[in-house]
């Protein structure tokens, strides 16, 4: 038995002297514990009291090793906000306000400007990567995405193709797990899926009678692109897209809903209805739930199989600004990173709903966009043209019990 | 023979009726007998004759038909007048004897009738009360006299026969019950039993205070111009009914002249005063407030602050946004218009407009990506080149269609084409008035705009048509400063808003419709409702008036929630939701559902207070805006910043 008043600090110095009597070259570890599957965050009987756990049985309690602080390892400035990044093993792709997406390596060393859009750049994604050249992808406010073709090699980038169809702004861009496709997702209340992989051949496109045609060269950049199909159903503009598995499409949107969809058929599958309009959206494979940040302060869990409609499993509240993005970790079933218009980066861990695991404070305005690498690289960007990269020690090894 | 009457009546005792026997004087005369008996005479009362004699003839009461005076002159002139009585049962009259008059007198002194009766004899004893040794019969005793009764005997076997059939029951129990009652039983307690529940104590005298004292401290008593003032009051008026005196001690108080006048005064109070109960309706205070729901069920509304939109250095006076909700537009004093993207707060455009900007509008049609901005006398007609590349050429290509017509046309104002210097800002139209303006607004099919002139001619509204770069002025005559105007959002309807009143005109009939009166003193703004039939009217004296035009064409309700003047007023396009801005720096959203039951008033709630702007020069929140599709609220500021509240 362990005195009631006893704290996190107390719990952790007990395992470690009962770990340094049976085993002597034991190091001093710091550990979380868990009560069923709570996080501990508070004396242990205000926390029993809170949980409306009885004194009198025996409770149990889990401990692991305490997370370890992301540790901050580049601030990358830009010119203009940051709308949105996405890394890989060895490089960053983000996208900027200036109209340009760029290629940093993960030191931080700016590799490559992507200029061609003639608008602000809203979503960028890699397609493909390999030694000699990367596909990757930019939606902008133009209307267009385009992908490019990056040869690694010679360090030049050029414009393959440009996907024309949307009425509106693109926001959000999403390539499929057989990286042959990707989804887009606009301001027009579209989304629409479209081929990734580069042809030489040009899609014919129907022309709008009264376009000029002089006006038309000069945007054109790539071969023009069609849609493969278009997804109509929202009522207000998509924010938000990602690919579930290969076939089963999955949206967010103004119109407070997200929306799954069968990418095939084009059907609409289920719809999850919040109430407030939704920013960004996540999935995560391990644990298969969404997590959805809207423009209330909260990031709600949901479970895209179930049919009853709108089932928020858990609400994750702590930021005090709209939750502009959310990122699953790749790796643990329990964490995600959240970004918010309270310039805080908050990395959580569902098991404690009340309170974060970390508030990363850095940024000095609004964060815009945030991701987590499967090498476990915690990015964020936001309006103060500032991109932080943080180095999170991915500890998954739960010992002891 | 009956007894006289008058006999009969004065004593029933037997033996003077025996006594008195009267024998009629004039028996011999006539043959007058009572053949009818001893019956009441009142029966022949009306009758001339009393029974019938043996030859069945009438038997006539002797006639009398003397008069008063004879009457009198006999009383004179008989002697025998005193003695002389009428026997009514024959209705003659009779002389009495002497020794009538004799017994009479007797009679009525009290003393029996006959002379000869000596009441006083002694008395001898039939029997003696002392016993005697010999009885006064010798029989001896009966048989049955000691001898059971047979007829008892068969009496009690009846009886007992009777009970022992269970005919009668010997003993009976006792009924308990008691005899009495509770009279009130049944009476309702809660019945006023008349007087004795009404009774209401006469109101108490007042005791008496320091100045009825004959000694009272000094200033209890009036000073000279007190009591001068005291006189010159009605009596009526007078606080106190006396004047407080002082007197050496209780000795010298002298009678207290109005002692008996003032007693009369307090019974005539006590019962001239119509006392009732006071029937006291015990309301609690909040039975009285209108049942409002509550705030938090009228979901959705703005409650806290999203984003600040930081860029303008001056104040910044006026918003409007696209009809998609993307982009939102706002106007300075620092004399720029900026664009910016609602969801980041980044400003995506700015444009140098050359001066103050007081107003600017985006054209509500969704098909057309045009700004009306007012800057000092000129309105700019701007394409922002935001949103769909589709939309902003196409309503370039429209504005360039335009073939000026032939003949040249009077027109109040001047509309100029863009320099291509201008041209490359984004301005396509100028639309050059005479003098400096202070609103513009669009028709909601984005064709239509109107101007307001801060001038006091006639001249105040321009009606502009942009497809055909007319300009028309609909008023003959000016009904005073106008404030501000507004398009009926379906029907062609106009109002402008002078000082006082919103006048609501018909475009196409040409005429006035309507005169709202809005109570308040200086109108600032205007906003009508999306369903078209319902209006409000933001004031300078921090009034929000609420027009049903169904329903009159004065305020429906008068909402004094702001602390200080009223600059704009919002209604939103599809949440039952309303926002007026002002100066003390708030901003109140507020409940406002129009039911489409024409029976059913509106429902205005006040649902939050919205804070966050600065007052900066004793301005606080310039403009106001709603979102056209969320339930989110702008509010620009003097504070120059412009921010979201969801």
């Amino acid at each position: 038995s362990v005195p009631a008043a006893s704290e996190t600090t107390d719990l952790s110095h007990l395992i470690n002297k009962l770990l340094a009597a049976g085993d002597a070259d034991h190091k001093y570890v710091e550990f979380d514990f868990l009560i069923n599957g709570q996080f501990l965050r508070m004396p242990l009987v205000t926390h029993m009291e809170m949980e409306n756990i009885s004194t009198e049985e025996v409770v149990e309690i889990e401990y692991v090793e305490k997370y370890m602080a992301p540790q901050p390892e580049e601030c990358i400035f830009h010119d203009d906000w940051i709308s949105s990044v996405q890394a890989t093993e060895e490089w960053i792709l983000t996208g900027c306000y200036d109209q340009t997406a760029r290629i940093w390596s993960l030191e931080g060393k700016s590799i490559m400007t992507v200029a061609g859009h003639t608008e602000v750049v809203k979503d960028v994604a890699w397609v493909k990567q390999d030694s000699l050249s990367c596909l990757l992808l930019s939606a902008s406010m133009d209307q267009t995405v385009l992908l490019w073709e990056w040869n690694v090699e010679k360090n030049k980038v050029k414009a393959l193709h440009c996907c024309r169809g949307h009425a509106g702004s693109v926001d959000s861009i999403a390539v499929d797990c057989t990286r042959t496709k990707f989804c887009s997702g606009s301001w027009d209340k579209m989304l629409k899926i479209w081929s990734a992989v580069p042809t030489d051949e040009e899609d014919e496109m129907e022309e709008a009678a009264n376009r000029p045609r002089k006006k038309q060269k000069t945007e054109q950049l790539g071969l023009t692109r069609t849609p493969l199909a278009t997804l109509s159903g929202h009522t207000e503009a998509v924010s938000s897209v990602l690919w579930l598995d290969a076939e089963e499409v999955c949206s967010a949107s103004w119109d407070h809903t997200i929306k799954l969809w069968d990418a095939e058929t084009g059907d609409l599958k289920s719809t999850l209805t919040g109430n407030k309009v939704f920013n960004s959206v996540t999935y995560s494979p391990l644990c298969r739930r969404l997590a959805s940040g809207s423009t209330d302060r909260h990031i709600r869990l949901w479970d895209p199989r179930s049919k009853d409609g709108s089932l928020v499993l858990l609400s994750l509240t702590s930021h005090t600004g709209w939750v502009t993005s959310v990122k699953w970790s790749p790796a643990h079933e329990h964490q995600l990173i959240s970004g918010s218009l309270d310039n805080i980066v908050k990395l959580w861990d569902t098991r404690s709903c009340k309170a974060p695991l970390y508030d990363l404070a850095a940024h000095e305005d609004k964060v815009l966009c945030v991701d987590w690498t499967e090498a476990g690289l915690l990015l964020s960007g936001g309006a103060d043209n500032k991109l932080y990269c943080y180095r999170y020690p991915a500890t998954a090894s739960d010992i002891g019990a | 023979l009956p007894p006289p009457p008058f006999l009969s009546s004065w004593h029933p005792g037997v033996r003077l009726l025996e006594m008195v026997k009267v024998k009629p004087l004039s028996a011999p005369l006539q043959d007058i007998r009572n053949t009818v008996g001893n019956i009441p005479m009142e029966w022949y009362q009306d009758f001339p004759h009393i029974g019938y004699n043996l030859d069945g003839k009438k038997i006539y009461k002797p006639i009398r038909n003397k008069d008063e005076l004879d009457m009198f002159l006999e009383k004179m002139e008989n002697p025998d007048y005193w003695r002389t009585v009428q026997d009514k049962m024959t209705g003659a009259d009779i002389k009495l004897t002497d020794e009538q008059v004799e017994l009479v007198q007797r009679l009525q002194k009290g003393q029996f009738g006959d002379v000869n009766f000596d009441p006083y004899e002694p008395a001898v004893d039939f029997f003696t009360h002392e016993v005697m040794i010999h009885p006064v019969t010798n029989r001896p005793a009966d048989k049955r006299s000691f001898i059971p009764s047979l007829i008892e005997k068969e009496k009690v076997s009846k009886l007992v026969h009777a009970i022992k059939m269970g005919w009668i029951k010997p003993r009976k129990p006792k009924d308990d019950t008691p005899t009495y009652y509770d009279l009130w039983a049944h009476e309702d307690p809660n019945s006023i039993l008349g007087r004795h529940k009404m009774h209401v104590p006469a109101p108490k005298m007042k005791l008496p205070g320091h100045e009825e004292s004959y000694n009272p401290p000094p200033e209890y008593l009036l000073s000279e111009e007190e009591k001068l003032a005291w006189e010159q009051q009605e009596p009526a008026e007078r606080k106190l009914n006396f004047v407080p005196q002082q007197f050496r001690c209780l000795r010298a108080v002298p009678a207290y002249p109005r002692f008996i006048h003032e007693r009369f005064e307090r019974c005539l109070d006590l019962y001239l005063c119509p006392r009732q109960r006071k029937m006291r309706v015990n309301v609690d205070p909040e039975d009285l407030i209108p049942k409002l729901p509550k705030p938090r069920d009228l979901q959705p509304f703005p409650t806290t602050q999203a984003l600040v939109y930081h860029g303008h250095s001056s104040l910044v006076r006026c918003l409007s946004i696209s009809p998609s909700g993307q982009w939102l537009v706002s106007g300075s004093d620092d004399g720029t218009v900026r664009f910016w993207e609602v969801c980041t707060a980044r400003c995506m455009k700015t444009l140098p407009a050359g001066g103050v900007v007081k107003s600017v509008a985006w054209n509500p049609n969704p098909t057309i990506c045009l700004v009306a901005i007012c800057v000092e006398q000129s309105v700019l007609l701007v394409n922002p080149c935001l949103g769909d590349k589709l939309l902003y050429g196409a309503t370039d290509q429209l504005l360039e269609s335009y073939k000026a017509p032939e003949e040249e046309r009077v027109q109040p104002v001047q509309w100029v084409t863009a320099t291509t210097e201008e041209h490359g800002k984004g301005i396509r139209l100028v639309i050059q008035h005479s003098k400096a303006l202070k609103q513009v607004t669009w028709h909601g099919k984005g064709d239509y705009f109107a101007s307001v002139v801060s001038d006091n001619s006639n001249m105040q509204v321009l009606i502009h048509q942009t497809s055909k770069r007319w300009s028309q002025n609909p008023f003959r005559k000016s009904k005073g400063l106008v404030q501000c105007v507004l398009f009926h959002p379906i029907r062609p309807y106009f109002f402008v808003a002078t000082q006082r009143y919103v006048r609501v005109y018909n475009l196409l009939k040409q005429e006035l419709t309507k005169k709202l009166m809005t109570n308040c003193k200086w109108v600032s703004s205007m906003a009508i409702h999306p369903g078209g039939d319902n209006i409000i009217c933001g004031s300078y004296d921090s009034k929000l008036a609420w027009f049903d035009l169904d329903l009159s064409t004065r305020p429906y309700q008068l909402l004094r929630h702001h602390k200080k003047a009223l600059r704009s007023v919002a209604f939103h396009k599809r949440y039952p939701l309303f926002a007026s801005g002002s100066d003390d720096g708030t901003v109140i959203v507020c409940h406002g559902m129009v039911y489409n039951d024409l029976l059913q008033n509106p429902l205005l709630v006040p649902v939050k207070v919205l804070k966050g702007h600065a007052l900066t020069l004793d301005l606080g929140v310039l403009d106001v805006l709603f979102h056209p599709t969320q339930p989110w609220v702008f509010s620009s500021g003097a504070d120059s910043t412009i921010r979201l509240y969801t």
